[in-house]
């Protein structure tokens, strides 16, 4: 079983919410969950290019109350 | 009695908070390791554009005021709690209040094959001779490939590396080697610049350039004998010759407790007063915090009037502004933001650039009498308030 990494990346405009998920990205291993919370709107499509080029699988992106939350599974380590 | 103050690290944080508070009379001793300060973007034109390194270099006692006390020596540690910081040669110093202006500690330990890289070609962040190094390579290349890329998407000045880019399309072009030699600019965001709206402006102009850019290219390892820098995402580039931005970390000193700081060593403050969490006479300026804005001079510079401010006993709040100048050759454009406002869109132009000169032309005098400067900069930033310009400018 992989970790569970929990990003908290709410309220962040510049240098944003990908930021945060490359900083946990480097440190996660194949198999472990990345799950990130966002306030910034851009946060959305950067994600699904992100995802395109890494290759790596998400699993679930939802919105509640301007808040989005992403689970990426790590799979391209 | 007067209150002792203590500032930590003698850069534009540091000496803004040391020169303004002298000024107010108190007995303030400012601690640096280094004999000299260097203005850091000047390692762009020293690497790129081979500017000799003494013109971005100063003695720090010529930039403290006559009644600031100097000590020259390496800070070990700070504990917050019994308010005394001991010098790596074992002094230790007692303060009233302390201002911990250290700056980033650039890890280039983090990647493999980095250290390997920068020993052998410099680059533009580890200092003044080793962006010296880095133009002794630069300027005999005239064919190849020349990659500038980043470890980390957190660094200071998050233009740097678009600068770079600039800088040395601009002297390749000037030898006449530009169609010989490929720029490719290599960075971690999805876009041209963190922000899509500073990326939309920017990316016209690489191509102009001639500066081909990959994103989502975050350094995870370099091979330095066969000349290949792999990313995290799982891309790779061959390259002649190299810069790579290591990753930047808090400071690098025991901080009691431990608890102030953050996962990378920056150390936790509140981002408008900039008080270090739970001491109400300990604050820090500029790179060394983890406050979510740029880590540039301006906000160092802006931060440390506020803690100024505050100290004075003044409500001061800092609201995250920067002011990152992008420059090509003969244009400047300036990434603007606040904590409450994205980057606006700010055109490119000749005017800018101009702007850009007349802010490092000030640079000295701005950090030793920096009361002289204050009303000028408070205009303009009044003036391009993000909130008050935001359809651009
Ligand atoms: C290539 C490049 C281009 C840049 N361009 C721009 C720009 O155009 N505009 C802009 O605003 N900013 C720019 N910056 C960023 C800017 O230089 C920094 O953000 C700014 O210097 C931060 O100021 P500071 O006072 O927080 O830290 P620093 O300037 O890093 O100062 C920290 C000081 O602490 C000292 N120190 C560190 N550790 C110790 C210790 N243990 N004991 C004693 N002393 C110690 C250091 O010697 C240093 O003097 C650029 C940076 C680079 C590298």
């Amino acid at each position: 079983m992989g970790e569970r990494i929990v990003v908290d990346a709410k309220g962040m405009a510049c240098p944003g919410p990908i930021t945060k998920l490359v900083k946990a990205y480097r440190k996660a291993k194949s198999g472990d969950i990345i799950e990130i919370y966002a306030t910034d709107p851009g946060f959305k499509p950067d994600l699904e290019a992100w995802i395109k080029r890494t290759g790596n699988e998400l699993v679930e992106i939802s919105e509640e109350g301007g808040v989005i939350k992403a689970v990426i599974k790590v799979t391209a380590k | 009695m007067t209150e002792r103050i203590l500032v930590l690290g003698a850069g534009p944080g540091g000496l803004v908070s040391a020169n303004l508070l002298a000024l107010h009379g108190y007995d303030v001793t400012v601690v640096e390791k280094s004999e000299y300060h260097l203005f850091q973007p000047g390692m762009l034109w020293i690497a790129f554009q081979g500017h000799p390194p003494e013109k971005y270099m100063r003695p720090v006692k010529d930039l403290v005021k006559p009644t600031v006390n100097l000590v020259q020596g390496k800070v070990a540690e700070v504990n917050l709690a019994e308010r005394t910081v001991t010098l790596e040669d074992g002094r230790r110093l007692d303060y009233d209040r302390v201002i911990i202006a250290l700056g980033a500690h650039l890890d280039y330990d983090a990647v493999p094959g980095h250290s390997s890289l920068v020993e052998e070609f410099g680059d533009y962040f580890r200092g003044a001779d080793y962006a010296a190094r880095f133009w002794s390579h630069f300027k005999a290349m005239s064919r190849g490939t020349l990659v500038i890329a980043a470890a980390d998407p957190l660094y200071k000045c998050p233009p740097a590396p678009l600068k770079a880019a600039f800088l040395a399309a601009e002297t390749l072009r000037r030898r006449g080697v530009k169609d010989s030699v490929s720029v490719v600019l290599a960075l971690p965001f999805i876009h041209e610049y963190p922000s899509e709206t500073v990326a939309e402006i920017v990316a016209p102009k690489l191509r102009e350039a001639g500066v081909e850019v990959k994103t989502m290219f975050t350094v995870d390892s370099i091979d330095a004998e066969n000349r290949v820098i792999y990313s995290l995402e799982g891309e790779s580039i061959t390259y002649d010759l190299a810069a790579v931005i290591p990753a930047h970390k808090g400071p690098a000193i025991r901080l009691l407790p431990e608890e102030a700081r953050d996962d990378d060593g920056f150390i936790k403050v509140d981002k408008y007063t900039l008080q270090i969490e739970g001491y109400d006479d300990a604050y820090a300026v500029g790179d060394c915090n983890n406050a979510p804005t740029s880590k540039t001079g301006v906000t160092a510079h802006l931060g440390a009037e506020v803690v100024v401010e505050r100290i004075l006993g003044f409500d001061s709040r800092f609201n995250g502004r920067t002011n990152c100048p992008i420059v090509t050759d003969g244009e400047a454009s300036f990434v603007i933001s606040t904590y409450d406002h994205p980057p606006i869109p700010v055109k490119f132009s000749i005017f800018k650039r101009l702007l850009e000169d007349a802010f490092i032309a000030s640079y000295w005098s701005s950090l030793r009498d920096p009361e002289k400067w204050s009303p000028i900069f408070r205009a303009y930033f009044e003036a391009t308030d993000p909130s008050r310009v935001g359809g651009g400018w």
